[in-house]
């Protein structure tokens, strides 16, 4: 029985349990017919989550929300998995790089995104260029560790690569343009094999769920 | 030996780490003589982290930094503790108070209160905002905290801990009794928490603040200094060989049907790939999703991915496999050069499909785009670096230049 991931389709915040679920093996569904502003308002949303906010993800014993929580618990839920580092400096370095991809790029990525679609404040010059001046600062930064570094953390892919690729997805279909993320190649090389490479394996090996969805049939050519 | 931690002290963030660490007798201490915007700036700081903030933890294995993770770290260094939960739930509902109280109560106090102190410009109705933002949270949270005496079970945690350091800092600094008397149960929380003897002993007295700190007359200079500049790495590109059609010596040799045998040998053997996708039964990612890597060639072969156009036409399920199908029998011409998944998506019609190519060469081949009908079908993108942006099909197609000249809109 599949666990029920509340969200709209096509979410960010989303995709970290879904992807987590990918490396699990667990199984976890987007549930059927979500209405953004209809559906997280409802008495029983709210009972799982006061703030109304999405993702929220039902399980048996209880529901949780907060998009990187969630994630942790998906990979928790298989014992002894890659996601989660080896050692306790590893999931020391899981968890920097995880709130790392929270306040440094995330939100830098939303204070200069959402007052320009409208949402999240007013928009205001002068609070832009200091949202992209820390923005330039949090990427430079990321930047020189990925010089050295393919993965975020160890040799293989690890929670904080899952949730930091999620995060600056958002920027480069949004509002990242080539020119401003060529100063940071090792950043752009970093999420083309995060997020391109994942998907060719969902599609490689018939991912079900398939992004949060059923898949209803796979054929293979060969 | 102690751990130590690189922090002014009164940090708030630093309170985290060493709260956690007198509940699981742990010891950190606070690195001495720490002068902010000097000590963490040194090349030896930058190494342990390369934005420079603090607090960062030394450890025997490394350091840390972003001070929710140190806090897991130290409270994880004593196994089986209460702090951590004991349960996989109880686990996850930590983690979710520790990620509300970072992104919903710590931010919304810093949007509000770092203007007026001067270190981002103070813009009257962005404050409006951030304090609408506060009172949402902080409604959430008296919500919860009215059945509840602790975050999470029955006895404190580290979302307690986070949650503590976070909204006291609010308290003290900008969080009236006027405003935080909309929400008892966030009051009475705090008072218990830091009278707490671990939390005193690193916090010391609190006292609530009794105004709001004024607005800065000549907005303070940007404490951080001017961004390092990135170092412009070079593009490395290799000069692309240029493509010769080896010399056939053997007379008996057969003319190459296909302009795709004219290319330069590719290390990727088609066939190879094909017999470990279909003879893998188990371990499918470690054994077969690895292989394809180490057997990719990117220079020879080239990943696409097909998006179905008319979705909408996609209305009964099986009509639609069927669909599949016939487009997979009329690329039968290409099998030579081709690996292909196609995927059926959907619990409720309509139906998307969408799928993945292996094509030999670096386009989709001509002779497929001729012969093949369905082809048109379908929309086409390529999986390489600089299209990254194209793979989520949930999105439009972005044109990043004009969403940067566009207007706000509600």
């Amino acid at each position: 029985m599949a666990l029920v991931l509340h969200s709209g389709s096509g979410n960010k915040n989303a995709f970290k349990a879904l992807i987590a679920a990918e490396y699990t093996g667990v199984k976890v569904e987007l549930v059927k017919n979500f209405e953004m502003g209809v559906s997280n308002k409802t008495p029983e949303f709210l009972k799982m989550n006061p703030l109304g906010k999405i993702p929220v993800l039902e399980t048996p014993d209880g529901a949780v929300f907060e998009s990187n929580a969630i994630a942790r618990y998906v990979a928790r839920l298989k014992d002894n998995n890659s996601l989660c580092g080896s050692s306790l400096i590893e999931y020391g370095h899981i968890e920097q790089w995880i709130d790392f991809s929270a306040t440094e790029v995330d939100a830098n990525i939303a204070r200069w995104l959402y007052p320009r679609l409208g949402f999240g404040g007013p928009h205001v010059p002068v609070l832009e260029e200091f949202a992209i001046t820390s923005l330039k600062r949090s990427l430079g930064a990321l930047n020189t560790h990925l010089a050295a570094n393919t993965y975020l953390v160890g040799h293989s892919v690890t929670l904080a690569d899952i949730v930091m690729t999620c995060n600056l997805y958002l920027g480069f279909v949004r509002i990242l343009t080539k020119s401003f993320t060529s100063e940071f190649p090792h950043v752009e090389r970093y999420l083309w094999t995060m997020a391109q490479k994942e998907r060719v394996n969902a599609m490689i090996e018939d991912q079900e769920p398939f992004e949060g969805e059923e898949l209803l049939d796979a054929k293979c050519f060969k | 030996m102690a751990l130590v931690l690189h922090s002014g002290s009164g940090n708030k963030n630093a309170f985290k780490a060493l709260i956690a660490a007198e509940y699981t007798g742990v010891k950190v201490e606070l690195t001495k003589n720490f002068e902010m915007g000097v000590s963490n700036k040194t090349p030896e700081f930058l190494k342990m982290n390369p934005l420079g903030k603090i607090p960062v933890l030394e450890t025997p294995d490394g350091a840390v930094f972003e001070s929710n993770a140190i806090a897991r770290y130290v409270a994880r260094l004593k196994d089986n503790n209460s702090l951590c939960g004991s349960s996989l739930i109880e686990y996850a509902h930590i983690e979710q108070w520790i990620d509300f109280s970072a992104t919903e109560v710590d931010a919304n106090i810093g949007r509000w209160l770092y203007p007026r102190l001067g270190f981002v410009p103070h813009v009257p109705v962005h404050e409006e905002h951030a304090i609408a933002s506060l009172k949402r949270s902080l409604g959430a949270l008296n919500t919860h905290l009215a059945s509840n005496t602790y975050l999470v079970g029955h006895s404190v945690t580290l979302a307690d801990i986070v949650m503590t350091c976070n909204l006291y800092f609010g308290f003290v600094r900008i969080l009236t009794k006027s405003f935080t008397s909309e929400f008892p149960h966030v009051e009475r929380y705090l008072w218990t928490m830091v009278n707490q003897p671990n939390f005193k002993k690193v916090i010391g007295e609190v006292k609530q603040a009794e105004s709001v700190p004024p607005v800065q007359k000549k907005a303070a200079a940007p404490k951080e200094p001017k961004a390092k500049e990135v170092k412009k790495e070079a593009p490395k590109e290799a000069p692309k060989p240029k493509v010769e059609a080896p010399e056939e010596e053997e007379a008996p040799k057969p003319k190459p049907k296909n302009a795709l045998d004219l290319l330069p040998p590719s290390k990727m053997i088609l066939d190879e790939w094909k017999r470990l996708y279909s003879n893998t039964k188990t371990n499918f990612r470690e054994i077969a999703i690895k292989g394809f890597w180490d057997m990719y060639d990117p220079e020879g072969y080239s990943l696409w991915f097909c998006n179905y156009k008319y979705n909408d036409e996609n209305t009964v399920s099986f009509v639609t496999m069927n669909k599949v199908g016939g487009f997979l029998q009329r690329m039968d011409l290409c099998r030579k050069y081709a690996f292909g998944k196609m995927l059926v998506i959907g619990s409720t019609p309509p139906f998307k499909v969408k799928g993945l190519w292996l094509f030999r060469g670096q386009d989709i081949p001509k002779f497929v785009m001729d012969e093949v009908y369905d082809m048109e079908l379908y929309e086409w993108t390529k999986a390489q670096k600089e299209r990254v942006n194209a793979m989520i099909e949930d999105q439009e197609p972005f044109e990043g230049e004009e969403l940067l000249d566009a207007k706000c809109f509600k």
